[in-house]
């Protein structure tokens, strides 16, 4: 009987058991440790952050999912790896720090055969002085957060009501941040909600990013093929800006937030100050605080795990030039390259370099966003790791048997704008593959029948539907697995 | 260079027909069919 220890219950780890559960039958072990206890539709805590949703609406309960499914759930943060034992015994094992109410801060040492890390991101809100929710700025990044959010959001409102005139900055709190995706959304919906209130006018709504052009997202932006005409995301993105009357403030780098003011600095190495009533300002992340030791009990966390924190996995992390970043670079089976029974999946796995070029300022300030990994892509990568795992444990292949390679695979995404059945919109966009391949796509680096965009309120309704679908398939309720991820 | 205010001040703005089509109902009836098509090719792409 072989155990399969899964650390993280986010989008790619809770795909990940569940396929192994079903992949793997009873005979073996599936145990998932995370220290949240429920599952989060994180696409749609931007709704929760205008206060169009509840946070019950996003989340539901993991205990009672796994528990039907014949999955272990500890509900638990991991905190170090033993991939070969300790000194008193060769089975590689974890170390796990209870945070169930009435047991939190019990530690265990959980015994594995085979590992995946999917713990997501840490939020690193201390990398920028006075950003985050215990600071002088909102996030949207768990369902609580979006919450606070959507309530500072109806103090503004009020004010608004009042006649006050007020500035809402949104975006990112790092040079080095992601999801900027999640930015653009927010931004959107909070700028409709103001508009269907008829408030618009006393506002003024500001987009921070350390993109380098808008539409980039963290992929180095897109190109399009539309009504015979070759179009790029920045030009699609920088219209709906105007139509929208929202500024932008890109190239940016936030050095600090003091209460009512963001300090920056931006790629030309000047500084700015940007005085703010609402400012949610997404953080950077890094990898979860995990350590790693040899059976001698020897730190080895610089040997499995990237500077930042995130797992080293089958990708080839060489130094190069942006001018020379290949396809192949990107991982292809999530392996650790020193453990074979260790896995790294989802925001988790270290990326082995950007997507978008990485510029820096003058003042040796790195200004770029980080290499977006999460959603489709995410839950692929569980699929298929979960697959490879169950042929290694049942068939004895010697070997990761599936691939999941970001610079293979196509994903879509639906980046809200403004919900409501009929006054809703959303853009819709498809890239084929995620990371561009310039020596199958010489010149765009991208298929341009398979990358496309479109805006309107199909794509909300495509955003809506995929919340109901994704939590339904989440809950593993009948005929999960035939949903694709 | 310019700033991002001076490139968005000159981008496209999209027609009022653009945005009528954007929210007419029988028309995002057949987007909503078609993004989900091309969202089942990305599927088919990532598997």
């Amino acid at each position: 009987m072989a155990r399969v220890v899964i650390l993280g219950a986010g989008i790619s780890g809770h795909t990940a058991a569940l396929h192994l559960r079903r992949l793997l039958g009873k005979g073996h072990e599936v145990v998932v440790v995370s220290p949240n206890a429920d599952w989060n539709w994180i696409p749609s805590n931007i709704w929760v952050g205008v206060g169009r949703m509840s946070p019950k609406q996003v989340t539901f309960p993991l205990a009672p999912v796994y528990r039907r499914q014949g999955i272990e759930f500890r509900q638990a943060r991991a905190v170090a790896i033993w991939p070969e034992g300790d000194g008193d015994s060769g089975q590689p094992a974890v170390d796990i720090v209870a945070t169930l109410p009435g047991r939190s801060g019990e530690q265990n040492r959980l015994g594995y055969d085979y590992l995946i890390n999917a713990t997501g991101p840490k939020l690193n809100f201390a990398a920028t002085p006075g950003l985050g929710p215990d600071g002088n700025s909102l996030s949207v990044c768990t369902p609580g957060h979006a919450e606070q959010a959507a309530r500072a959001l109806d103090g503004v409102i009020e004010k608004l009501r009042a006649g006050q005139r007020q500035t809402l900055v949104i975006g990112v709190g790092h040079g080095m941040c992601t999801c900027e995706g999640a930015a653009f959304e927010y931004t959107f919906n909070v700028e409709h909600e103001l508009r269907s209130r008829g408030l618009r006018d006393l506002a003024d709504v500001i987009y921070l990013s350390n993109e380098y052009e808008l539409g980039d997202f963290g992929v180095g932006g897109m190109v399009f093929q539309q009504q015979g005409f070759i179009s790029s995301s920045q030009m699609w993105t920088e219209s709906l800006f105007r139509e929208r009357g929202v500024k932008a403030i890109l190239r940016a780098h936030v050095e600090r937030v003091e209460p009512g003011k963001i300090y920056y600095e931006t790629l030309d190495g000047s500084r700015g100050a940007l005085a703010f009533d609402f400012a949610m300002l997404l953080p950077p992340f890094r990898g979860a605080d995990l350590k790693a030791y040899d059976r001698a009990g020897t730190d080895i966390t610089a040997d499995l795990f990237a500077p930042s924190g995130f797992l080293k996995v089958d990708a080839d992390y060489t130094p190069k030039p942006a001018g020379q970043w290949r396809a192949e670079d990107w991982p292809e089976t999530y392996q650790s390259p020193r453990y074979a029974n260790v896995f790294g999946i989802g925001i988790a796995f270290a990326p082995p370099h950007a997507i978008s070029k990485p510029r820096t300022s003058p003042n040796g300030t790195v200004i770029a966003p980080a290499p977006p990994r999460t959603g489709m892509p995410s839950a692929v990568m569980g699929r298929q790791v979960a697959r490879s795992i169950s042929d290694m444990i049942r068939h004895g292949a010697a070997k990761p048997t599936h691939t999941a390679s970001m610079a293979a695979m196509g994903a879509a995404c639906i980046a809200s704008a403004g919900a409501g059945f009929r006054h809703g919109t959303a853009a819709a966009m498809t890239m084929y593959p995620v990371v561009p391949d310039f020596a199958r796509f010489p010149v765009h680096g991208r298929s341009l029948k398979d990358t496309s965009g479109e805006i309107g309120l199909a794509a909300h309704w495509v955003k809506h539907l995929l919340h109901f679908v994704f939590i339904y398939k989440a809950k593993a309720r009948p005929g999960w697995a035939f949903l694709p991820e | 260079m310019d700033t991002a205010d001076d490139r968005i001040a000159a981008a496209p703005l999209p027609s009022a027909r653009t945005l009528r089509r954007r929210r007419s109902i029988p028309l995002q009836l057949f987007r909503f069919g078609r993004i989900n098509l091309r969202m089942l090719r990305m599927v088919r792409k990532a598997h």
